[in-house]
């Protein structure tokens, strides 16, 4: 289309206006024919004809190579689980309008929403260069950071999402964890202090204050907020490592065990949680339980760094935490 | 004019106290320390970035300690070996130094890395062991001043790149031997190409490559024969480390109180080893199950230097590892059973997190009879300057200075003494020493690619103390291995003689008690390293003592 318009404006310019009335005509009817498509499609969507709807907007997206076709073919595609079409639909997006912040910005949260963080995070830097006043890019940076292990550089963009936009109960929790995992708890608790008060039901947001406080040695409160999250999701995985953490502190090792073995079998990759199990088992005399779970932490930790540092290799300078960890 | 001298006065006070007084002073110059530290600016290999170590040790039996200082060659001067130039400082009293290494002949041209000393040979003057790349050095003490490379005799010349040492009679037969971590494989003809892919870079700048991506070194165990003879035993002895793990900080104590001295090797980006002696010359590594080999999440962390103490007072041997930075220092309480990381709730954590820690000790340094901790720190790319920090410190970093609260907390005081301890500098070894016996004790560091530090204790308000030097009967001169517990009031304490610890470094080994405003100690016992003991009562405080082992 652009390509069309340049056209018949270069013939407009040279005084063909014959040829230029003719390229006008067609142009218009084209993008008739293409707005009945689409609105052909939204309609197939509001009857719940899904599988229509999306013939519809990809014969559109290929015939009039329709930017908006395809972000809205991908919306669905999304809504319907399938995300690999989805992220395919948003990168022919992206080769037809590569600098459209709109398109842009849809394919990174897709990215990140389809586990493949690190074309999030370049297409997050991108937009956050183009438009540093959004918050959102610097929030969706941060957690796409988070997701390749670069949590020094997540905290600064999460703390650029917040000073832009204060007192965001999702961002104070995303810089939260950030913070706990570079074991910078007092931070972390300042920052989900807030959150709490801005989100009380959240049970994320809980156990992760409750994780900062038993970082601070303040077992009492980590006890306190672990039991709350744990009263209406007795699964959850942090409240359960936490839980675990405090009584290995409170040298409880039985029920440090069962709340361990709890946050592993929901979270599988907590090697956290792996680790401190084969310790809490090692402390009540279970050999064999503490050597199975020290080999399941070791197995759980290389698989992590592996996915670790095969994003950090994909990662252009923004993934680039410290080589040496 | 009396006013205006008072007033004077006072400034001159006040000037002490802001930079130091009733603190430490930087007195490297003024005690004729001349000593640099070489490696090359831009450290472009990792094999530039790791030197060096420092010991203090009274070679020449004068009750003085002297000072050793390891120096390094660079990938350029790597063919010529004299290019490097360790030094030996002879200790004058008054704080005064004079380089005596020519005379005795332990310059150790080639490429230096750390450092332990032990009376090898049981003729009761201290013996110097040098770690390095390309083969370590044992050079035996001949009494009057000189000592004789006597390294392929003794069969300690290791090869590869050795970085941390210590001896420790690990078979109790009543000799030393001696253990040497190693570091990465290293071909100076093979250098990894500096910044040659993502491996080789941090945060998007160019960096030096490894430890990560390169391969590490097993370790060496040498049992000593007798007859200055010693054999590698480590495979068998289990604490080869064929996986090759990247060793350097090494700390021998007997961390569950059986007799037997057991080994923590302090190992860069990966588990730490805690090998446990099995009474039967071999060893097995518990640092999982114990705790100790990787953070409280589980997480591998680069562990540079070690130091073990009793600093809860608590009668067992914690350990401290630095690490990397955005890696807390890991501080490990000896419950008996086990270890607790207790980093965090000890407060020494979070604040070593912007840090990549060296060199580090337990030492009281005010007397108060509670252990506080030195940590000194310094980045390994120069690179780091150019790039946005993050949390991280820069290059250069501070000291770190945890005032012991007795309470199970510490508390970072480092700003509170002034420029001395808070300059930013790379630094590497560190030993702790009391090199005017004023009962204080004193700092010396070896910095990276640069002058060393001595750094004079000159705390006022410092409390009572006991110095105590212990002589082993046998072949183990020293002591090394013996613990000492003194009970003064309600204050127990607990000292460890050890050869090697910190980073790739030796402290002084006589045993130092702060006591705070008691007036004597109350009881005095050493286990010496062959189970035996000895008691004293009453001991009168603020004097040296040495104590010989009953024939």
């Amino acid at each position: 289309m652009r390509t069309a318009a340049r056209v018949l404006a270069l013939l407009l310019m040279l005084g063909v206006a014959a040829q230029a009335d003719a390229l006008r005509q067609a142009q218009g009817k084209q993008q008739a024919s293409r707005a009945t498509v689409l609105q052909r499609a939204q309609q197939e969507l509001t009857s719940g004809r899904r599988v229509e709807a999306k013939r519809l907007l990809a014969d559109a997206a290929d015939r009039f190579r329709s930017v908006q076709a395809l972000l809205l073919l991908s919306r669905v595609q999304s809504e319907d689980g399938d995300a690999a079409g989805a992220l395919e639909s948003l990168r022919k997006a992206r080769r037809l309008a590569p600098n459209s912040e709109e398109v842009l910005s849809a394919f990174a949260q897709m990215s990140l929403a389809a586990g493949a963080p690190v074309p999030a995070v370049v297409t997050l830097d991108a937009l956050k260069r183009m438009s540093p006043s959004v918050m959102q890019y610097h929030y969706l940076l941060g957690v796409a950071l988070m997701r390749v292990g670069d949590r020094l550089n997540a905290v600064g963009a999460l703390q650029a999402a917040e000073q832009l936009e204060p007192n965001r109960a999702l961002t104070l929790l995303a810089l939260g964890i950030a913070h706990n995992s570079l074991q910078q708890y007092a931070e972390a608790k300042s920052v989900l202090s807030r959150a709490v008060e801005l989100d009380r039901g959240n049970a994320d947001t809980l156990a992760a204050l409750a994780e900062a406080e038993q970082g601070l040695g303040e077992l009492e409160a980590a006890s306190k907020h672990v039991q709350q999250v744990l009263a209406g999701a007795p699964q959850h995985a942090t409240a359960n490592l936490v839980a675990g953490l405090v009584a290995m502190d409170r040298s409880q090792y039985a029920e440090a065990r069962a709340a361990l073995e709890r946050a592993v079998q929901t979270d599988p990759l907590l090697f956290k949680a792996h680790y401190q199990l084969s310790l809490a088992c090692g402390r009540l005399g279970d050999e064999v339980a503490a050597s199975r779970y020290l080999e399941q932490y070791g197995q759980t930790l290389r698989g992590v760094q592996k996915m670790i540092d095969e994003l950090r290799m994909a990662t252009g300078p923004m993934g680039t935490d410290s080589v040496r960890r | 004019m009396t006013r205006g001298i008072a007033a004077l006065l006072a400034f001159a006070l006040a000037q002490g106290t802001a930079s130091g007084n009733g603190g430490f002073r930087d007195v490297t110059r003024d005690a004729g320390v001349t000593f640099v530290h070489h490696a090359a600016p831009e450290k472009k290999f990792i094999v530039e970035s790791m030197s060096g170590g420092v010991a203090l040790f009274d070679y020449d039996n004068d009750g003085r300690l002297d000072i050793y200082f390891v120096d390094s060659l660079t990938v350029d001067t790597a063919g010529d070996p004299k290019q490097a130039r360790s030094a030996l400082y002879r200790n004058l009293g008054g704080f005064k130094f004079v380089d005596v290494t020519d005379k005795a002949g332990v310059g150790h041209p080639g490429w230096g890395m750390g450092v332990c000393t032990a009376d090898v040979d049981a003729d009761g003057w201290e013996d110097l062991y040098v770690t390095g790349l390309g083969g370590n050095a044992l050079y035996r003490n001949n009494h009057d001043g000189t000592f004789s490379n006597v390294t392929e005799r003794a069969g300690v010349t290791g090869g590869g790149w050795s970085a941390g040492c210590g001896f420790a009679d690990y078979d109790r037969d009543g000799d030393l031997d001696l253990f040497v971590s190693r570091y990465v494989k290293v071909d100076l003809k093979q250098l990894p190409q500096f910044g040659r892919d993502k491996t080789c870079q941090y945060r998007g700048v160019p960096v030096q490559c490894g430890p990560r991506g390169l391969e590490g070194e097993s370790d060496f165990l040498f049992r000593n024969e007798g007859n200055m003879r010693f054999t590698a035993v480590a495979a068998q002895a289990g604490v080869a480390d064929p996986s090759g793990s990247f060793g350097l900080g090494v700390g021998w104590f007997d961390y569950n109180e059986d007799g037997w001295p057991d080994l923590f090797v302090a190992n860069d980006s990966g588990a730490n080893f805690l090998y446990l002696n099995q009474k039967n010359g071999t060893f097995k590594d518990v640092a999982f199950p114990m705790g100790v080999a990787v953070s409280q999440d589980g997480a591998e962390q680069g562990s540079m230097g070690v130091a073990v103490a009793d600093f809860d007072n608590s009668g067992h041997f914690g350990i401290l590892a630095t690490n990397f930075s955005e890696e807390y220092n890991s501080l490990h309480r000896n419950e008996g059973q086990h270890f607790t990381d207790v980093s965090f709730k000890a407060k020494i954590g979070a604040i070593s997190l912007p840090f990549v820690g060296w060199g580090t000790a337990f030492f009281d340094y005010d007397n108060d009879g509670f252990l506080d901790l030195i940590a000194v720190n310094g980045h390994v790319y120069p690179q780091l300057d150019k790039v946005k920090l993050g949390a991280s410190a820069g290059y250069r970093q501070r000291k770190l200075l945890h005032h012991n609260r007795g309470d199970g907390t510490f508390e970072e005081v480092a700003a509170k003494f002034g420029d001395t301890m808070i300059e930013e500098r790379v630094s590497r070894g560190l030993a702790i020493g009391d090199l005017d016996d004023d009962g204080r004790l004193d700092i010396v560091t070896n910095d990276l690619d640069g002058a060393p530090q001595i750094i004079r204790n000159e705390i006022a308000d410092a409390g009572n103390w006991l110095l105590v030097r212990l002589k082993g009967r046998g072949v183990n001169t020293g002591a090394i291995g013996a613990v000492v517990t003194a009970r003064a009031g309600s204050l127990v304490q607990k000292r460890l003689v050890q050869s090697g610890s910190s980073y790739i470094s030796q402290e002084d080994k006589r045993l130092h008690f702060g006591l705070g405003k008691a007036e004597q100690v109350d009881s005095l016992e050493v286990l010496w390293p062959d189970g035996t003991t000895t008691a004293m009562k009453n001991v009168k405080v603020n004097q040296r003592i040495e104590i010989p082992q009953p024939q």
